[in-house]
């Protein structure tokens, strides 16, 4: 009944919003599809034939569209403002309103939709390694190296799939985060942080609150009393939360972290972001070990594309097609 | 923001306020042209018939429905139906919302209006042989405009600040500023893309005033000028109205 509904609705008006579609979206797409023009004289690039989605602030962004020219020299044809990786995003690549969309790596749509992420071997999105924030005084050697182990279990791909449970299968994040640490070995009863009382914060998105939920199990399991204070909200509430002593630990993402403590960094690639985030996080907090999973932006495109035109990173983009 | 809106770069650049602003124009004038054609006849015949107000508070019961999430809503039901480039799978939520939110003062206001024609007026009408279609057009229609107007003038304030949203969907119109200035801070253009809507829909309510001063009819509105009035035994008179001293 629904079904047979909507697709009346877009037999009758599809017609009817033709002649204003045309028109009225001219405005919308502000690049200048300048790639395909006589101006570069190289033929026309694989990038000038395809329509880049993203959020809005995605095309004045440095990483952004300013960004894809400036370090790969990639030019899409034009691009459509929809939202930062989102349902909009998502919708738009799968069914071919846009060719490449600016989606997190770890989107469980990802894994979902068989979407290839280009890589960056350019590092033009900073290094987002996922990694717990925490207060000194809590930093016993047994919890670092508690957090430490379940740090150098999880990468983006893993990550990716916990994200699936929990985003897409909408399961119970503490239930994932149990079922993961148990695979992985991590939930073995030890008394390493024995003793140690910790207050676990998240922010207020789905993954960092499985985050959360993997590090208080993870700590539980080696003994320490562990009480969770999750989807908190924004860095700006947490921060202070965690100098103040009311939430000892949060994971975190590397590159904008440091971009939080210090705006005017420029570190790029996981070693020099990690590097820099010790030097520039405000005592009393500290930051761990970090794993190699990452959540960053990413220029994604179906599989289909990817074949059709053999891209693996975004400088493919650039390749005359 | 007044620099913002001066820089002439922002009014034609591609995407520029032009753009957008016919953009956001076709997005309102779509929705209110169909909703019109919609609530005026049903508007008319629940009036003249007196039957079906029902349907008067059904379309302002669906005015409660929000309407971004009716938006996204109607998005994700159509996404799956409708493939490839082109902006139709946004335009359909869009202008659906938009008509949606402009049927009801249309119709209430018809509605009220016909049912407001004085009987006498009415029996009149059938006294001198006016057949139920004759009544409605050259009868109730005329006497209940000033209402009828009403009705679009209200539904066109509505429609074009709400046609706001369509950026929210990845269309342009003047939302665009609004949402893209947020997102990137840029507050000028967040306040520019606001200021512009709200002009924009006082503008439009000036030209529908203008065009319900010219299609009432004197003997509905009662704006007679001085010397037209019914009485006057001067107007009334052969004398050329130049000769006449008030």
């Amino acid at each position: 009944m629904k079904k047979a509904l909507t697709s009346a609705l877009v037999a009758v008006c599809a017609t009817a919003l033709a002649a204003c579609g045309s028109s009225g979206s001219s405005g919308s797409n502000g690049l200048s599809a300048s790639g395909g023009s006589s101006a570069s004289g190289g033929g026309t690039t694989i990038a000038s034939k395809l329509v880049l989605g993203g959020s809005p602030e995605f095309k004045t962004r440095t990483d952004g569209i300013p960004g894809l020219e400036r370090v790969y020299g990639v030019t899409f044809g034009s691009y459509k403002t929809l939202d930062a990786g989102g349902p909009l995003t998502i919708n738009a690549l799968k069914n071919g309103q846009i060719d490449a969309g600016d989606i997190f790596t770890t989107d469980p749509s990802i894994p979902a939709n068989g979407f290839v992420v280009l890589q960056d071997p350019k590092n033009l999105y900073a290094a987002q390694n996922v990694l717990p924030l925490i207060n000194k005084a809590k930093a016993s050697p047994g919890v670092t190296s508690t957090l430490k182990a379940v740090s150098d279990k999880l990468d983006t791909n893993t990550l990716a799939q916990l994200d699936v449970h929990v985003i897409t299968d909408k399961q119970d994040p503490a239930a994932v985060a149990e079922g993961w640490l148990a695979a992985e070995g991590l939930n073995k009863t030890g008394t390493a942080a024995q003793g140690v009382s910790v207050k676990i914060g998240s922010a207020n998105f789905q993954e960092s609150v499985l985050l959360a939920e993997i590090y208080a199990k993870a700590l539980q399991a080696q003994g320490a009393s562990v009480t969770t204070r999750l989807n908190i909200g924004s860095r700006e509430t947490y921060v202070p939360g965690l100098k103040d002593g009311s939430i000892d630990l949060i994971p975190e993402y590397s590159g904008a972290l440091l971009v939080y403590f210090d705006p005017k960094a420029t570190a790029v690639s996981s070693a020099d972001v990690y590097a820099a985030l010790q030097k520039a996080v405000p005592a009393p907090l500290t930051v761990l070990g970090q794993s190699s999973a990452q959540d960053k932006d990413a220029i994604v495109v179906t599989k289909a594309t990817a074949d059709k035109y053999h891209l693996v990173t975004i400088a493919d983009l650039a390749n005359n097609g | 923001m007044i620099q913002w809106l001066n820089d002439p770069g922002n009014w034609t650049a591609s995407g520029g306020i032009l753009d957008q602003l016919w953009s956001h124009l076709q997005y309102a004038l779509f929705a209110l042209v169909v909703a019109t054609a919609l609530a005026l006849p049903v508007g008319l015949l629940i009036g003249h018939a007196g039957r079906g107000r029902w349907l008067v508070t059904v379309a302002n019961a669906v005015r409660a429905l929000p309407v971004v999430g009716l938006l996204i809503l109607l998005y994700v039901m159509l996404a799956p139906h409708i493939h490839g480039r082109g902006d139709t799978v946004y335009l359909l939520p869009t202008e659906i919302v938009l008509i949606l939110l402009a049927i009801p003062p249309i119709l209430a206001s018809t509605v009220a209006g016909v049912e407001n024609v004085d009987p006498a007026v009415r029996d009149a009408a059938a006294g001198m042989g006016m057949r139920g279609g004759q009544v409605v057009r050259r009868v109730e229609l005329p006497n209940a405009l000033p209402l009828v107007f009403s009705g679009v003038r209200s539904a066109t304030l509505q429609v074009i600040a709400t046609a706001t949203v369509a950026a929210y969907l990845g269309l342009g119109g003047l939302g665009r500023f609004v949402y893209d200035g947020q997102a990137s801070q840029n507050f000028a253009e967040r306040d520019a893309g606001a200021l512009l809507v709200a002009m924009l829909a006082v503008a439009a309510d000036l030209v529908l005033a203008l065009a319900q001063r010219y299609t009432v009819s004197r003997g509905v509105s009662g704006r007679f000028s001085r010397r037209t009035l019914v009485g006057d035994p001067v107007a009334t008179a052969d004398a050329p109205p130049s000769t006449h001293t008030a």
